[in-house]
């Protein structure tokens, strides 16, 4: 411990090493080269981030929030948009039952009598619906 | 007369609104000082220059994220001495010393007198291998030490600043410095008088 002192003397000798003259004038100017030579050769994925970056607002978010984000919605578009349709095939292409109806069928179909209703993919442009009732747009108009 | 210096805050700001210009005064205004800092970790000269440039280039880059928690010094620091610390440990062997010239001014320094006055009247003779053991010296330490002792015996920064630029705490550093000063006293030695 004794000697503790002196050997930081001795290290603040260093501070006397300097760069060659000049040396500092210089650096600026190769700092702004190399900071061009840099933009020119940028990845593309970096230039992305960084349009990215500057579109997002500038709340007091970590830039990791945004990443976060733009990842789980990537995630879950993906998702929605690789999911096979909910059609099953059993049901479009099951037999209708004896008493059932099919919206291609060329008969007409009563709404409301409780008679199943099939629905196939293979739709056909003639579907006929006939109402129990009198629909209401034939009422007589009422006024105010 | 001169114009009053801008503060790092205002600079700092100027370069986060787009103005490349206030972060060339950042870099005019810090590069001497975190020249010492990487050079006298990496005893290099050119490796220091490279350092450097990357330094800036990264706190360039990385300035929008700068929320002003720190001060601006300390933050330039840290990046310098992590940047400088992950060079050295993907520098595998040890790379020979490019050191730099010494300003004549050390010969009127007393400590230096002291240091080589058992040696050789001749001082001059006595320069190159003070500087040469000197930096043996630092490079024999860890790179974790010699940034600590390099931060406050070279650039004569308080254990504080210190702590905070390593995210250490204040006894860490002492301890690093105490452990530091040890191992380079027995390196050292026929240059310390008793």
């Amino acid at each position: 411990m004794a000697n503790e002192p002196d050997i930081s003397k001795l290290l603040k000798l260093k501070r006397y090493e300097r760069p060659p003259a000049g040396y500092f004038d210089d650096f600026l100017s190769e700092f702004q080269s190399r900071q061009r030579a840099e933009l020119l050769h940028r990845p593309l994925m970096e230039i992305v981030w960084d349009r990215l970056s500057s579109m997002a607002p500038t709340f007091h978010v970590p830039r990791i929030a945004y990443a976060s984000m733009a990842a789980l919605a990537l995630a879950a578009s993906t998702l929605i948009l690789t999911r096979p349709m909910a059609v099953q095939p059993s049901l479009a292409s099951a037999n209708a039952s004896p008493g059932s109806l099919s919206l291609n069928s060329p008969q007409p179909v009563t709404i409301g009598q409780g008679v199943p209703v099939v629905f196939t993919s293979t739709g056909s442009p003639s579907v006929h619906y006939v109402l129990p009732a009198r629909p209401v747009s034939y009422a007589s108009p009422r006024s105010f | 007369m001169d114009e009053p210096e801008t503060p790092d805050a205002e600079l700092v700001s100027r370069t986060q609104a787009g103005d490349p210009q206030a972060f060339d005064k950042l870099v005019v205004r810090y590069s001497p000082r975190l020249y010492g800092l990487v050079y006298n970790m990496t005893s290099n000269h050119e490796d220091t220059n490279d350092l450097l440039q990357d330094i800036f280039a990264k706190a360039y880059r990385a300035i929008k994220g700068f929320q002003g928690k720190s001060s601006f010094y300390t933050w330039m620091h840290s990046i310098s001495v992590n940047m400088t610390i992950n060079f050295l440990k993907k520098r595998n062997r040890r790379a020979a010393l490019s050191l730099d010239d010494v300003d004549n001014g050390i010969m009127n320094d007393p400590d230096f007198i002291e240091a080589t006055s058992d040696h050789d009247p001749r001082h001059q003779a006595n320069l190159g291998e003070l500087q040469k053991r000197l930096n043996e010296a630092m490079m024999k330490l860890s790179q974790e030490h010699r940034a600590v002792v390099t931060m406050f015996d070279i650039q004569g920064m308080p254990h504080s600043e210190i702590a905070k630029i390593l995210k250490i705490s204040e006894g860490t550093v002492r301890s690093r410095l105490f452990y530091a000063h040890r191992q380079l006293q027995n390196y050292l030695q026929e240059f310390i008088t008793n």
